[in-house]
Formats: structure tokens, sequence, C-alpha cells
């Protein structure tokens, strides 16, 4: 019965003009970022090196398809949050709001295969996004920009050798995946509770933006809550670009994002399980 | 609700009656697992609903107030994914002959956003039959219907019973609906039943409402209250009397006016399920 019910899941997803504008934006933003930064990579690269320039020389194909896709990453994790709960905000508030739980209630299908297909129909959309976002950024990036060493420009500079870049990538781009369903399962909790798929949405996108807030203001009372911040451990993906790889930092944080997932799942079946359905 | 037990026979059409707040829609809700008693607890087929859910619902086809679907979907496509819920057979010719039943057949490939109220009734009735369930509940069906919308539909409840022998919970505020279209009925108010029975033993059991329609309103009222029958003249009106009767004297008050050279125009009983049911939900209150 569950997979008859995640495949109808999937049907219903895969039928709604909102879960292809994740997909659309991103097939739209990542060739238009591709080819500015083939034309004008270097000026970027200029810019983010500025105060290295005089103590080091660059050489080499330094804004390659790896550095971009890399590059691209770090600056899309604070947007795709917003393209993953266009699906996850609305999947149970939607049923409510189209007055659709009768319908799916009335059948020979328990709460718990409802909420937990819904569940991993979101999962699966979520993480499809990401492998879209990794295929076009990584596959564009090469063909267009060529392959070549991740240059990592944080407080130091790491240089990646080429053949030391795709099992990062793979790492890094899994470990986006988690961080982006935290986020569709904060989602997906928000969505059990109301009955409008727009609240969860704003709601969600709400405490990311809140958090990176407080978590970027340098005051020291903050340092002992930020840990805490789920926020804060969504960015353990730059852990498998150090030299060496963070695995410690990368663990803790992908614990972190599992505790929150499994959290809002169960918060999110409690809530199902022991609602009235009066729409 | 209090100790309500309901007794459909296969092959009713079981008429759901009570005055708002009575109760039916709860009672309908608690049924399909939809909210959950705050005590006690509900039998179906015999079962209990909490550790037979699945086995319950699997005979049971409903439509619970407004008929709303995937509107961004097919009928066909809302038709099969329910189904598929359902273990029901979702091949194209199940989900044609349940949209044929319906007369929804040629708007089969059509999403359900360009649905009249009346089609997405409809095609609620197609949904709670795919899995040829043994009951249909139907909780107010012709809600917000136009008169053509009402009239399809209970034809098509009426069908349902006649041609597919299916059973079918009727709950309704339509009255001359249910009498149209039940065999059996209950009456409830305030979470209890107050009546249950067949609908003509029901109706007949009682006193019936009749316009005697005459141009001598004036001398045929004198000699009603002069006759045994001036208990039963309730009031009097251009060009007709009103009269509480029993079934069985209905045709004495005629002779008697006839008798007396009275010249009686028509004798018309006023809604019946509706007198009942005033008289029955009063007495209860």
């Amino acid at each position: 019965m569950m997979l008859t019910a995640i495949g109808v899941e999937l049907s219903k997803v895969f039928s709604k003009w909102r879960t292809y504008i994740g997909f659309i934006a991103l097939g739209l933003l990542i060739p238009v970022v591709v080819v500015a930064m083939g034309v004008e990579g270097m000026k970027y690269f200029d810019f983010a090196t500025a105060n290295l320039q005089q103590m080091f020389s660059f050489s080499g194909n330094l804004m390659n398809g790896y550095t971009m896709s890399y590059v691209l990453l770090g600056s899309l994790y604070v947007h795709v949050p917003f393209l993953v709960t266009l699906v996850a905000g609305d999947i149970l508030a939607g049923e409510a709001t189209a007055g659709t739980y009768r319908l799916m209630l009335t059948r020979p299908i328990s709460r718990f295969t409802m909420v937990t297909s819904k569940f991993i129909a979101v999962l699966i959309h979520t993480n499809v996004l990401v492998l879209f976002l990794a295929g076009l950024s990584l596959g564009l990036g090469v063909i267009v920009l060529g392959p070549g060493e991740v240059i990592v420009i944080r407080e130091s500079i790491t240089i990646i050798a080429t053949d030391d870049a795709l099992w990062r990538f793979a790492l890094g781009y899994g470990f986006a995946a988690l961080a982006m369903t935290t986020v569709a399962s904060i989602a997906f909790f928000f969505s059990s509770l109301v009955e409008n798929g727009i609240g969860p949405i704003m709601t969600t996108m709400a405490i990311i933006i809140v958090l990176t807030i407080i978590a970027a203001i340098d005051v020291p009372m903050f340092d002992y809550i930020r840990p805490f911040f789920f926020t804060s451990h969504m960015i353990g993906w730059k852990d498998f670009f150090n030299q060496p790889v963070a695995w410690s930092s990368a663990l803790t944080s992908a614990a972190v994002l599992l505790v929150h997932i499994v959290a809002c799942y169960v918060g999110a079946l409690f809530v199902i399980q022991r609602k009235d359905i009066l729409t | 609700m209090d100790g309500l037990d309901l007794t459909v026979q296969p092959g009713d059409v079981y008429g759901f009656l009570g005055p708002n707040g009575a109760g039916k829609s709860t009672t309908i809700r608690m049924m399909l697992s939809l909210i959950r008693p705050t005590a006690g607890s509900i039998s179906l087929f015999g079962k209990p609903l909490t550790t037979h859910r699945s086995e319950i619902l699997q005979r049971v086809g409903a439509i619970v107030e407004r008929p709303d679907f995937y509107n961004y979907l097919s009928a066909r496509k809302n038709l099969e994914l329910l189904g598929r819920l359902s273990h029901a057979d979702v091949s194209e010719k199940n989900i044609m002959r349940v949209l044929d039943i319906v007369g929804l057949e040629a708007r089969a490939g059509s999403k359900v956003k360009t649905f009249s109220h009346g089609m997405k009734q409809r095609l609620g009735i197609a949904q709670a039959l795919l899995h040829d369930p043994d009951l249909i509940v139907l909780d107010e069906p012709t809600t917000g219907l136009d008169p053509h919308g009402m009239v399809d539909v209970r034809n098509i409840i009426v069908s349902l019973a006649r041609d597919h022998q299916k059973t079918i919970l009727l709950s309704s505020h339509i009255l001359p609906e249910v009498e149209l279209t039940a065999t059996r009925m209950v009456i409830i108010n305030r979470g209890k039943a107050v009546v249950e029975g067949s609908v003509q033993d029901l109706l007949n059991s009682g006193r019936l409402k009749v316009t005697v329609e005459t141009p001598e309103v004036q001398r045929a009222e004198q000699l009603l209250r002069e006759s045994d029958f001036a208990p039963y003249v309730q009031s009097t009106g251009e060009g007709a009397i009103i009269l509480s009767l029993l079934r069985g004297d209905v045709h004495l008050v005629t002779k008697f006016l006839i008798d007396h050279s009275v010249h009686v125009e028509g004798v018309i009983p006023v809604r019946s399920l509706e007198e009942y049911f005033i008289n029955i939900t009063q007495e209860a209150a």
C-alpha cells in the first residue's frame, strides 16, 4: 500500500505547475551564470582575491567548471530553500485548502501511510531538484568552462586538485541534499498545522532568514546559540572542500540536520494522526 | 452522539435526517474516521472501526459534503488516483463504466476545474462507486445544485439502488429528496435516534395534514366543526380548509363533505415528510 500511495503522491506532485518552478528557475539561472562566468569570471576572481594579489600571483584556468559549480553551490543555498518549500509547504496544507483530505482519508489508507507517502514524495522532489542543480552546474560548467582545480576562497585559499574534485562534489551535493531535505521537512511540518499552503512557505523562509541574520551578527551572546541553529549546519557541505576534509564537523552537522528531519516528520505525523478533518 | 445505532439493510436507500446541529455530519465523519469520537466506539459491518478501519473503508464509498477534487487533474486521472488508494480496478473500462453511470463519460479527459458544481457532485458519486463498495454514504449530495442538478443526482441515487443493487445512506436536509428516494429512514436529534423505520410506515403512522379545496369554505368549515371531525380542523384560508387527520380518515371527511353537497375540488396532502419531520423533532425538543 505504501508504494501505491507514494506513486499517487508523486503523480499529484508532478502534475502541478508549481513543482516545475524550481527546475525552470535553476534551468534558466545556471546557464546564465555559466556564460557570465565564462565571459567575466576572471573579474569575479580578481575581486574575490583582491587582498591576496599583492602576495600571490594566480595563473591557469582559475574560473573552470568545478570552481564555478562551487561558487554556485555557495550562492544558491539561500535561494534553493524557497524552491523546495513550494512543494513541501503545500503538500499537506494543499489537501486542506482543496478539501481533498476527505477524499484521501475515506479510502482504506491509514494516516501513517498518507503522511509517510507525502513525506517521501517531498524527499524525492527535493533530492531530484538538488540532483538537477548538481548535474546542470557541474555538467554545463565543465562543458563550457572546462575542468580544473577547485579554487576555494575563504579565510584562506584551498586548491583542490582536479582528480580530487568529483568525489568532494558528490559528498558536497549529497550534504546539500540533506540540508534542503531539512528545509523541506520544516515546511512539511508547518504544512501539517495549517490549511493554506502559503503559510508554511512563508514561515519556513522567515525562520531561515531570521536565523541566518542572527548567525551573521558578530555578537558574543549569539556564539552560544549559533550551534543550535539548523541554518548554521546547512553550510556543512563546505567541510568537504577543506584540506583535509573536516569529517568531524561535517558528520556533526549531518547528524543535527538528520535530527531536525526526523523531528519534523514525527511532528507532522503526530499532528495529522490527531487531526479532525472538518474542511 | 449518544448510543446511536443505525440498522441499514442491504439494498436500502436509508434516509438520515435531523435538524441542523442534530449530529448528522458528525456521525458520518465518525463513521468514515475523519473525526474521532471523544468517547465510545464506532462499529460498521459489525466490526469496530478502530481495529478494522481499512477493511471497513474498503467496503464504503462516500461523498462528504462538498465534492472537492484535484482540480488540476482530469476526471479520469482523479478517479485513477483515488481508485488506486481503494484497491479498485482502475482500468479505462472500469473508469468509463462509473463515468457512464453518472453521465460524465464525454468529459473524462476534462480537467475538474472546468466542471460545474453539479458535474463535480456526479463525479463524487463516480469516485464513491469505483471500488464497488457495499455501502455508499452520501452526505448532502444535492446541496448547492440547481433543480436540474438535483433531479439528476436523485435519479442516479434511485438507479444505484434499483439497477446496481447498492445500499445507500443518504443524509439530506432536503426532505422531498429523501421522501422520493429513501426506503427506510431515521430521524436523529441531539445525537439520538428519535424514530427509525420504513418511510411509508412512519409516514402512515402519524397524522396527515390535508388541504381540502372548496369554493364553499365557510359552509364546509361550519359542517366540519359541528361534526366528529371538529378537533381535526386546523385552519381555513382562501378557498381551502386544512385538517390534520389519520390517513384512514381522509376518505371519510371527503365523503362527509360530498354527502352534505359541498363542492370539493381537491384533497391535497401537505408535504407529508416535512410535517412528520417537524412534528417529530418538535416533540423530541
